[in-house]
């Protein structure tokens, strides 16, 4: 007999999703439902497997230190079950919740029954073991050979001719071969070789491989760390290792593989774009800015720092498309400064960001000024979205002739949406505030800046309404703390982590931060100078920057993920991928933002 | 859990008492030591006499824990077609096929759940459909020992001095104030599973040494 609000939830639940309904049946048959109240431990009395139907429990370790937290559709007790020994942990409920228990005997016959259940544990297990040992450790160095080579065995026999090894690196395009003889690896031969020992020793074309190979090579294996690599080809100084597969050849590595994996540095690839002579080039250097992602990714650069590189790369193509633009078109007619919006400008850039910018004029933009500067804006902007940084969709770009302003035009547009703010043009204009000088003259943007904030500090109105406009959106959690999901154009379902997370932390600081006549514009900035004005006490500037770090940080993997996984970057995530800990620190996160934005509604949308 | 089919020499009116003998827990006993059957029926209509059970469900506790393995659902054949009725249970004259006799399911009832204290949610109503229909078919009244979680509930926010609004018993209600799942309604075994972790919500924010005695005086 079923009760179907069960079965129904194990069906939503992995690994049982995979379960007809006939099975979903007899697993909930073997179930015990229990109530858990906040504050009391899980008892393991006996060998069976947790569910967490609803609530949230804290896993600790027998240290005491938190491991992780559980909710709605984690497992606990599955490490007992599978090796039949005690972690000594202890599962405390921090919110009543209800938990299913599994009884053994089911779990063992189901993952008995189901391989794909059996690896979901073992996994799930391994994943455990793996959270003990390095939760906090922060390797940078562990790019790894097999990230490097692909398995790509290009073999000769010991006995084949010279010639024939020749013939071979030619069609393979490559510079060296591995000696095999009955499946075994004895050497290696280079084209250096053939050089030297064949052709200068005058050696016929039909000399076995065997004669001049290099026998017996330093190997490498494949799961070794790149630093090890290199310290062999150094220490011996030989530019080939034969990686190896469990003692098997598995592909070579060369002293150009290495070269070429820190290509994508990113001080390499800015040194790159800057001697770049035509679009094309740069076109080709940006393209390798997804590569660059992937690497920072495994050596696990913090988000906002992978923000602050790329935010450098587009500069960096920014500024080369300026002075390549000026060769075309020769020197400017007056000074300018090209301006940068939004995230470019805030230095918190990410993958798919658009394109923001604009240009400041030392005179007005009339007859030949106004022309050169269409045509510079064009060719730049153009530049930009061949590099993969799309142009704007909302038209903010120096290529639009209303963002191509004097500073006293500029100063205009700006006392407009100051003195007189309506919600719609500030929703538009509030990325304009957030604004940066990528090249060019860097007085007549301080000018401006001043100007600006000369404009927007103490001025009541105006921050109501910049206030007000934040507080239209609010983060994705309902009143009882559950994810609101919505579906993008693809009908995919999940919590977009910009407009409902990165974005709403970002307007509220602006708020303050022009309040304050705060002249930095980097939000992480931003908020150590409101701590250090006073404006914002430590606590809340705190928390706005943990909760900043921790989205941003699920963005950076997000974007991640999607890049391995040949997917367009996007920033819609799903919270049932999350471990519970990373579901529990964005649930906080997102409750960060309705604080802050309760305490910007007290502060700015009181008096009026 | 067939073991009425054995027993099937022994005259009817020997269930009953065998039921009513087996001694239900006393009052002082802990309600965490106490074993609950929670119960529920699907009706005809409101009167006991006149009216027929159409279903029945029920899920055992024992020591706080909700035992799916013993939950039970039967439809139970009816003299006179569900008519009316339908519009609540949802359970209309077609569906009938595989049903069972009403006689069957009681006698199970009785001989699993002798020592058991019953709990429903506004129990007032199953208790009197299921001693009418004991007295029918079995020609002896049974005495069941129930707790009701209504009145639990009623209680405890008396207690709390909550002011309810209308309808704020009901079952669905409790379950949200309760923050717990909800199940599909005028389901016999679902409303009784719901019933089963309203119990347990109610028991655990109880004190922890409380009686059936105490339990039995709430549900009054």
């Amino acid at each position: 007999m079923e009760v179907a609000e069960v079965s129904n939830f194990l069906a939503e639940t992995t690994p049982f999703d995979q379960l007809d309904a006939g099975q979903l049946t007899s697993l909930a048959s073997n179930i015990s439902v229990y109530y858990c109240q906040n504050g009391e431990t899980v008892q393991l009395s006996t060998e069976r497997l947790m569910i967490v139907r609803t609530g949230i429990f804290a896993l600790y370790s027998d240290q005491q230190t938190l491991l992780t937290k559980l909710e709605q559709g984690d497992f606990y007790g599955y490490q007992l079950l599978l090796t039949g020994l005690n972690d000594n942990d202890n599962l405390v409920c921090e919110e009543d919740g209800l938990v299913y228990w599994l009884a053994a005997d089911a779990f063992h016959q189901l993952r008995y029954q189901y391989k794909n259940i059996d690896i979901f544990f073992q996994r799930l297990f391994s994943r455990r073991l793996h959270q003990y040992k390095d939760q906090q450790q922060n390797s940078r160095f562990t790019l790894k050979v097999s990230d490097i080579v692909q398995a790509r065995k290009i073999a000769i026999g010991a006995a084949q001719s010279v010639q024939q090894a020749a013939a071979l690196m030619t069609q393979k395009r490559v510079s060296s071969l591995l000696v095999e003889q009955d499946e075994k690896l004895i050497g290696i031969i280079t084209d250096r070789d053939l050089r030297s020992r064949v052709l200068a020793a005058g050696l016929a074309a039909d000399t076995p491989v065997q004669q001049v190979m290099t026998a017996k090579p330093h190997t490498i294996d494949k799961h070794a760390y790149l630093f090890e690599a290199v310290q062999l080809m150094s220490r011996h100084n030989v530019h080939h290792l034969p990686v190896l597969d469990k003692q098997q050849s598995y592909s070579m590595l060369t002293a150009t593989d290495i070269i070429r994996s820190q290509q994508d540095h990113p001080v390499y690839l800015i040194g790159e774009i800057h001697r770049q002579m035509s679009v094309d080039g740069l076109e080709h250097c940006a393209s390798q800015i997804s590569s660059l992602a992937i690497t920072m990714g495994k050596q696990q650069v913090p988000a906002h720092e992978a923000g602050h590189i790329i935010t450098t790369i587009t500069d960096a193509l920014t500024q080369r498309l300026i002075a390549l633009a000026q060769i075309e078109l020769g020197p400017p007619p007056c000074v300018f400064s090209w301006l940068a919006f939004g995230s470019q400008g805030r230095m918190d850039q990410s993958l798919n960001a658009d394109q923001d910018n604009a240009l400041l004029l030392e005179k007005e933009p009339v007859a030949e000024i106004g022309v050169y500067f269409a045509a510079l804006a064009d060719f730049v902007c153009q530049g930009l979205a061949r590099c993969g940084i799309i142009l704007c969709p909302g038209n903010i770009m120096a290529s639009n002739s209303a963002l191509r302003l004097s500073l006293k035009g500029w100063s205009g547009q700006f006392a407009k949406w100051v003195s007189t703010p309506t919600p719609e043009a500030l929703l538009k204009s509030s990325i304009f505030f957030d604004l940066r000088v990528i090249e060019g003259s860097r007085g007549l943007f301080n000018a401006l800046q001043q100007d600006i904030l000369a404009k927007t500090s103490d001025n009541p109105l105006f921050l109501y309404h910049l206030a007000q406009t934040t507080l239209q959106r609010s983060a994705p959690l309902s009143f009882l703390r559950n994810f609101i999901l919505e579906h993008d154009g693809k009908q995919k379902k999940g919590l977009d982590l910009k407009k409902r997370g990165i974005s709403l932390i970002t307007d509220i600081v602006r708020v303050y931060a022009l309040s304050a006549g705060i002249s930095e514009i980097n939000t992480r900035q931003r908020l150590v100078q409101l701590a250090n004005a006073g404006v914002l006490d430590n606590k809340d500037t705190q928390n706005l920057s943990d909760a900043f770090d921790v989205l941003a940080q699920l963005r950076w993997d997000k974007h991640q993920h999607d890049l391995i996984q040949g997917h367009d970057v996007s920033n819609l995530l799903d919270p049932n991928v999350l471990s519970g800990l990373q579901r529990h620190q964005l649930k906080d996160s997102l409750t960060v933002i309705n604080d802050a934005q309760s305490s910007l509604k007290q502060r700015f949308c009181r008096d009026l | 859990m067939l073991s009425w089919l054995a027993n099937r020499t022994t005259p009817l009116s020997h269930i009953v008492q065998e039921f009513n003998q087996s001694a239900a827990p006393g009052g002082a006993v802990r309600a965490a030591d106490c074993p609950f059957l929670v119960i529920d029926l699907e009706l005809t209509g409101l009167n006991a006499k006149q009216d027929h059970i159409v279903s029945v469900g029920w899920v055992p506790v024992r020591q706080y824990e909700v035992v799916l393995n013993d939950a039970r659902h039967y439809l139970v054949h009816s003299p006179v077609g569900v008519g009316q009725s339908a519009i609540y249970h949802g359970l209309h004259d077609k569906d009938f096929t595989g049903a069972r006799d009403l006689t069957e399911v009681l006698t199970e009832l009785l001989q699993a759940y002798a020592g058991y204290v019953f709990v429903a949610h506004h129990c007032q109503l199953d208790l009197r459909f299921l001693e009418v229909a004991c007295q029918r078919i079995f020609g002896k009244a049974a005495k069941f020992s129930f707790i009701d979680t209504l009145n639990i509930e009623l209680y405890r926010l008396h207690k709390q001095g909550i002011v309810m609004k209308q309808d704020a018993l009901r079952l669905h209600h409790c379950l949200t104030r309760h923050k717990l799942p909800q199940s599909g309604q005028h389901h016999a075994l679902a409303d009784a599973y719901s019933c089963a972790l309203l119990l347990l919500s109610q028991l655990k924010h109880s004190h922890p040494d409380i009686t059936l005695a105490d339990l039995q005086l709430q549900s009054r």
